[in-house]
């Protein structure tokens, strides 16, 4: 993880609100998640899941409130916040013009990342992607596209990594692998947020549930703590009911 | 048969109402030709048929591939999401953005290093001094990539606001190209190295004053830019 004066919690989000023209979007999250802890973000379409992860990320100038990093306020030292920050996105950010090596060297290059090969090689090695590396990143299938994204967000190792719905057109084998690389992160002390719809593939890599509900987070709890069969069934009014 | 073709007439037509991506570079494009050539066609009394021509054709070409290659440097970042990788780098947005003028510096000095022998064998021109017509042109390219750079990330960020930002580049190019034309207008011998009277030439006065305003121009735009762009690709 980066070390950097590191504080107590990895990421903290306090009441934070976002309007897009007249539609307000976020009301007033507050949500804060130490070191080495995985939380799911569930919520329908529209719900404010991919809003909420790019103004944690930088990329949406909130209306209020604020958001901290490893201890770095995002809009205040963003460039320190965003070193302890790795995003994956619907995109997957790489050019595909440049083959695997060629966009994770560029990317080590933007974060100034030490002994660039070396971190490439593991990387190459630890997202399978090794034989892949002198291809072109338009060729690669979905799976191997997502893979690396995966590399290219964790090739500075970030402290918090943001994954919005890392696992959309991966086959089983892809999405379980996806699931190892972020189970060794958090074991590595790495704080994940991720949102996904796939609610059993959310249990299974994330400790700890968030839903979204029109911008408000209705339910923030341990997965020891919520009645998994019920949340399985209908999480939306699962969460209605317990908030 | 009728029917697809009228959906797809219609479909063409109301994405291009609402992206207004085409129409406004069109409508820049075509009215920086038109002001071009009246600019050019001052000299034309001085009797310069070719050298009119050749110093149009010139500016005409740099600002068509300029701005084209900037809008494409940024649809490509565009895709993929390759601008939000950029933008979450621990970089601030002025680096990007002087990453980006450097490039398509280098992209437009290439086309020009094609572009000018050409237009110079195809008119039958000589220059007064390769050197102040490798000054002019560098500076020239300054100021179109400056202020395209910057245009170029607004039209693919802010897509709704391209056809209000289509003018904004037009206006912001003009003080520019008229000391531009005069400079090349001089050098291929169309016009005196000093003007006096009235018109725009004349308002310029003489070429050294043409290379001062398209150096305080290139140096204003590039600061400028540099310091907006952080504000245009938020959000």
């Amino acid at each position: 993880m980066a070390q950097d004066e590191p504080t107590s919690a990895a990421l903290s989000v306090r009441a934070v609100s976002k309007t897009f023209v007249t539609k307000p979007v976020l009301r007033g999250i507050d949500l804060v998640v130490p070191a080495g802890e995985a939380v799911c973000l569930c919520g329908i379409n529209g719900a404010g899941k991919s809003t909420l992860l790019r103004v944690i990320a930088g990329l949406l100038r909130p209306d209020s409130g604020s958001i901290a990093i490893q201890g770095y306020e995002v809009r205040r030292e963003p460039e320190k916040s965003r070193r302890q920050l790795g995003m994956i996105s619907h995109a997957g950010m790489a050019y595909p013009e440049l083959t695997v090596s060629e966009n994770l060297a560029f990317a080590a290059r933007l974060y100034g990342v030490p002994r660039r090969a070396e971190r490439i090689e593991e990387l190459l090695a630890g997202t399978g992607l090794t034989s892949y590396r002198y291809d072109r990143a338009e060729i690669l299938s979905r799976g191997l596209q997502q893979r690396l994204a995966i590399a290219r967000a964790l090739l500075h190792r970030p402290a918090v990594l943001l994954a919005d719905e890392p696992f959309t057109g991966l086959d089983a084998a892809a999405t379980q692998d996806v699931c190892t690389i972020f189970d060794r992160f958090a074991r590595d002390g790495g704080t994940i947020l991720m949102t996904t719809h796939d609610l059993r593939l959310g249990l299974q890599c994330c400790r700890r549930v968030a839903v979204l509900d029109q911008g408000v987070l209705i339910l923030d709890a341990s997965k020891d703590r919520i009645d998994t069969r019920r949340f399985l069934d209908d999480y939306l009014s699962y969460a209605r009911t317990m908030s | 048969m009728w029917l697809g073709l009228r959906a797809i007439l219609i479909k063409d037509i109301v994405v291009e109402l609402r992206a207004r991506q085409a129409l406004p570079t069109m409508v820049v494009l075509g009215m920086l030709i038109v002001f071009i050539l009246r600019i050019a066609s001052e000299s034309a009394a001085a009797g310069g048929g070719a050298p009119v021509m050749g110093a149009a054709a010139l500016w005409i070409a740099f600002l068509f591939s300029g701005l084209l290659a900037q809008e494409r440097s940024f649809a490509a970042e565009q895709h993929n999401g390759c601008m939000d990788g950029l933008l979450l780098a621990p970089l601030d947005a002025g680096t990007i953005y002087l990453a980006k003028l450097l490039a398509n510096i280098i992209l437009l000095t290439i086309f020009e290093a094609v572009v000018v022998p050409l237009v110079l064998i195809a008119f039958h021109l000589h220059v007064a001094g390769w050197g102040r017509l490798v000054t002019v042109l560098l500076l020239g390219n300054l100021g179109i990539s400056s202020v395209g750079t910057l245009f170029s990330a607004a039209v693919q960020l802010t897509r709704t606001r391209g056809a209000l930002l289509s003018i904004v580049v037009l206006v912001l190019l003009m003080p520019m190209m008229i000391p531009a034309s005069f400079a090349l207008l001089v050098l291929f011998g169309a016009l005196p190295e000093r003007m006096v009277g009235s018109g725009s030439f004349a308002f310029v006065g003489s070429f050294p004053a043409a290379v001062a305003y398209m150096l305080a121009f290139d140096a204003v735009f590039t600061v400028a830019s540099w310091l907006l762009f952080g504000v245009v690709v938020e959000e």
